[in-house]
């Protein structure tokens, strides 16, 4: 999902969720919840209670952001997201399974998870028997083949970018639209069952990138190029009956022709998912609480609990009941500050040491909306072990900064009297990168003699500024956010020397290009085994801390709601959020 | 009335037109590469030339603009894949970036909904804030008056956001007694389309009403202290029939006139409540457009508001004319 943040609010959905938060909350401080909604993050399931799950009934998803993309070509979510998913299947897919369970990569329309050649540059796939479509012909390899190739045409892009880069000849291909007839010369489909990937370097990690929307099967017969999205053929347990205004009311009936014995991971239980995209972020909150009607068997897949709807959970006569139905998840995110080394005074290393010693990061957490929305982090990679998780903290701050060490580095740095510089922040109210957060930041800063002047922009441009190597800021708020559980995502885009972007969106903020590092990434890359090479991600994240390119500031943590008759929530350590192919209403 | 058709008619196509140069000028200067926020985060160079080609970003702004106007008058063609060409027939308003369709469908989709909303708070403000209005006139120096006053003061000071939510609470959170409203259009089923409009009517409604009950009042006051409604006292006609008869219809002239306008603003106007009870408006669209620079959408929702607003001015003289005999038009 790269860094694109889950939540883009208008400003009239933050004046109107701040208002409902200041009346919901009954005065409470936005300090975080009490003893309610912690407990539900630390162990309460919610939908555990009340019977075993059942087939039947109708799911209602509550959204704020319209499913506007129903192309697997287009979609750029982990793991297919959340509700294509269930109407997409690929060769891998997630484990559907909570917690760390649900990092694995496990089969789909394949027999297993890829079988790679002796240096990880070739992958082989067999698909299962009997797949079919909703309209009963059956899933062949030409048919993956096809809907990866039409992921090239410029005319349907937004989706992940791995197979450009990793395909041969990918990186030139304009897709079937223009390629006339001619195909991808690196994906062999030897038989109907049979598909093979020729890659341009060792990937281990491939089965991970054949989970996302593109190794979706597409027959090329029934391809209606742009228009595909508003009715696209079903591989998965539900089939799309209707699609209104581009993705804002979705609903998704069974379809007849998947075969459960075929899918391990979908349980699929109800018999019909409406999908109503539009509503404001407090609205659905507040219905999802209200839980009445066929809201008591709604859920959301991409609206989260605030700083003070939790605190009003916690203080609300029922809290016991609705802190058990707030489900807590954990997606691979990191919200750091980031230094363009280029730029003076950052360019020396031992600025960015006194700066990642003077901040507190319990009042950047706050600021993040309280310690039950976020963790604070010293490691870039999250605290996870599918991502390599290892413990470091090169500049120990504590948990409120250590003012007296990072003067005395400035004073070794040639700044005896204090700094001042810079930091670049956007406007949009996301509490990541936020005017929230960078205050949190200034006034940490301030008590090590480092004053800090906020320049705020407008979130498109804010992006554009932050990804433009030649415009990059000396300082500013950024973030990062898995496309799969696993340290490459992290760190190659980051601190990769190769991927450097001249003229397009570059991550590299930092313009780190270490031959070491660069050597490790492709070292790692060629590992298929992949708790091996998590160790090693590990080890690199640490080795590159040191150097004090990035301070991570925190992990975000998801708080999510669901409606009274739901029952069987999954939320695995990949995507965060509850998985709806595994909720019963009945 | 010819003459008058003719020069609003050329009025309006000159104020569209100064619209779509005006938008155009300002995306141009907006923040955002619309060919890297279509493309996807993480498209590459050779991607995002790809899709700038497509989208016709290469030409000139001044190009670009001959273009939209050519698609206006003789409609365009556009490339969806797959072998398929999108014919928008004139007037095309073009295709959006972000919703792979025909700005004209996009709006004639969203139009309804928007519609909808505003044809009841319409119908609640003239019912409610002008019955408000001649209550509280006809009252004046009253309990009443005092009473409607503060109502008053409440509704135009009480943003529509805040007013949507403490409904939402309270009807449908902690009373129950309406579910929370979903939008379903007219044409599936009237009676869902009704029960789902009714709190977002009221609370337009509400606010708006207040507005028109100042407005009303003071006009009604205004017109009851004119000399001919002295002289009708004067010649014995009752007081029913000298209010009923003769004060409404002038009173309510400028009201009807206003509203025409409010209406027409409204078509693009409501985006506040729209957002907030989830209706898939024109409002909403403007937003939502401007937010991933969508510059098709951005331009053709615009003009569409712009339009409305015209033609709501237009209507607007129309009928002042109609309740007040003594306006002429030239």
């Amino acid at each position: 999902m790269s860094s694109a943040g889950p939540a883009r609010h208008l400003t009239a959905r933050r004046v109107a969720a701040v208002t409902v938060s200041l009346v919901l909350a009954g005065g409470a401080a936005a300090c975080g919840p009490k003893d309610g909604a912690d407990k539900a993050g630390s162990g309460a399931k919610p939908g555990a209670a009340g019977g075993a799950p059942q087939k039947g009934g109708t799911l209602s998803v509550l959204n704020s952001e319209p499913q506007s993309d129903f192309d697997p070509a287009r979609l750029y979510t982990s793991g297919g997201g959340n509700v294509p998913s269930l109407v997409f299947r690929t060769l891998t897919t997630r484990n559907r399974e909570d917690g760390p369970a649900g990092t694995k990569v496990v089969p789909d329309l394949a027999t297993d998870t890829g079988k790679p050649n002796a240096d990880a540059t070739e992958w082989t796939y067999t698909l299962k028997d009997g797949l079919k479509y909703e309209d009963g012909s059956p899933i062949t390899t030409a048919d993956i083949k096809y809907g990866i190739e039409r992921s090239f045409a410029a005319e349907l892009s937004g989706g992940a970018p791995y197979l450009r880069d990793w395909l041969v000849g990918g990186e030139s291909y304009e897709g079937p639209y223009k390629d006339g007839g001619k195909g991808l010369d690196s994906i062999l489909v030897p038989d109907a069952k049979t598909i093979v990937f020729k890659l341009r370097k060792p990937e281990g990690e491939f089965p991970f990138v054949a989970t996302q929307t593109q190794f979706a099967p597409v027959p090329r017969a029934k391809d209606t190029g742009v228009t595909y999205e508003e009715h696209p053929v079903s591989s998965g347990p539900y089939k799309v009956v209707k699609n209104d205004n581009d993705g804002e009311h979705l609903t998704l009936e069974r379809n007849e022709h998947w075969d459960e014995k075929t899918d391990e991971e979908r349980k699929a239980y109800p018999d019909r998912i409406d999908v109503r995209s539009g509503l404001d972020a407090a609205v659905i909150n507040q219905r999802l609480t209200t839980s009445s009607g066929p809201d008591a068997a709604a859920v959301t897949t991409d609206t989260n609990l605030g700083p003070a709807e939790l605190a009003r959970i916690g203080d609300s006569a029922d809290k016991n009941e609705l802190a058990g139905r707030v489900g807590t998840g954990h997606f691979g995110y990191v919200n750091y500050l980031a230094f363009n080394p280029k730029v003076a005074p950052f360019d020396n290393p031992k600025v960015r040491q006194a700066i990642s010693y003077a901040i507190n990061r319990t009042s950047v957490v706050n600021a993040a909306g309280g310690s039950a929305l976020a963790e604070p982090a010293t490691t870039f990679l999250p605290e996870r072990e599918a991502f390599g998780f290892t413990p470091y903290d090169h500049f120990p701050a504590g948990k409120t900064g250590d003012p007296a060490k990072a003067k005395q580095l400035l004073a070794e740095a040639g700044f005896p009297d204090g700094v001042t510089v810079t930091l670049t922040h956007s406007t949009a109210q996301n509490r990541q990168t936020s005017p929230e957060v960078a205050t949190a930041v200034q006034q940490a800063l301030a008590a090590a003699g480092i004053t800090v002047k906020l320049e705020g922009l407008e979130n498109n441009a804010f992006n554009e500024k932050r990804w433009d190597v030649k415009n990059t800021p000396g300082f500013f708020l950024s973030r990062w956010g898995a496309d799969w559980p696993s340290g490459a995502p992290f760190l190659a885009p980051i601190f990769d020397g190769r991927q450097i972007v001249t003229n397009g969106s570059n991550y590299n903020h930092a313009q780190l290009n270490d031959p070491a590092v660069n050597a490790e990434i492709d070292e790692i890359a060629k590992l298929t085994d992949l708790a091996a090479a998590g160790k090693r991600w590990g080890a690199l994240d640490k080795k590159i801390g040191e150097q004090a390119l990035a301070v991570p500031l925190f992990h975000p943590v998801y708080k999510r709601l669901v409606g009274k008759d739901v029952k069987n929530v999954v939320i695995s350590d990949w995507t965060g959020v509850l998985d709806v192919s595994q909720v019963s209403v009945k | 009335m010819t003459l008058f058709v003719l020069k609003r008619t050329g009025g309006a196509l000159l104020v569209l037109l100064t619209l779509s140069v005006i938008v155009y000028a300002l995306f141009y200067l907006a923040p955002g590469d619309p060919a890297r926020l279509a493309c996807g985060e993480r498209c590459n160079p050779a991607q995002i030339a790809q899709v700038r080609e497509q989208l016709g970003l290469n030409d000139s702004a001044p190009t670009q603009y001959l273009h939209f106007l050519q698609g206006l008058l003789a409609g365009r063609d556009h490339s969806g894949g797959a072998g398929l060409v999108l014919h928008c027939d004139a007037p095309c308003l073009g295709f959006s970036y972000q919703n792979d369709q025909q700005v004209t469908e996009l709006i004639l989709d969203r139009l309804p909904a928007t519609l909808s909303l505003a044809l009841g708070a319409l119908v609640i403000w003239l019912v409610v804030g002008v019955g408000t209005g001649l209550l509280s006139a006809l009252r004046r120096g009253g309990i009443t008056e005092r009473a409607l006053t503060v109502l008053t003061l409440a509704g135009t000071g009480t943003p529509v956001f805040i007013l949507g939510l403490l409904l939402l609470m309270t009807v449908c959170a902690h009373l129950q007694w309406l579910p929370f409203p979903t939008y379903v259009p007219l044409s599936e089923d009237p009676e869902q389309w009704a029960w789902n409009l009714l709190l977002p009517w009221v609370t337009l409604g509400f606010f708006e009403s207040a507005k028109y009950a100042r407005l009303t009042r003071s006009s009604t006051l205004e017109t009851l202290a004119e000399d001919h409604i002295r002289t009708f006292r004067a010649y014995g006609v009752g007081e029913r029939a000298v209010v009923t008869r003769h004060a409404v219809r002038g009173a309510v002239a400028p009201v009807i006139a206003l509203s025409a306008v409010d209406f027409g603003t409204m078509i693009g106007g409501a985006v506040l409540t729209e957002s907030l009870f989830g209706i898939p408006g024109l409002g909403k669209t403007l937003i939502d457009g401007v937010r991933v620079v969508d510059l098709p959408v951005v331009v053709g929702v615009v003009l569409t508001i712009g339009t409305a607003v015209v033609l709501a001015g237009a209507i607007a003289d129309l009928l002042y004319a109609a309740a007040d005999r003594r306006v002429t038009l030239a």
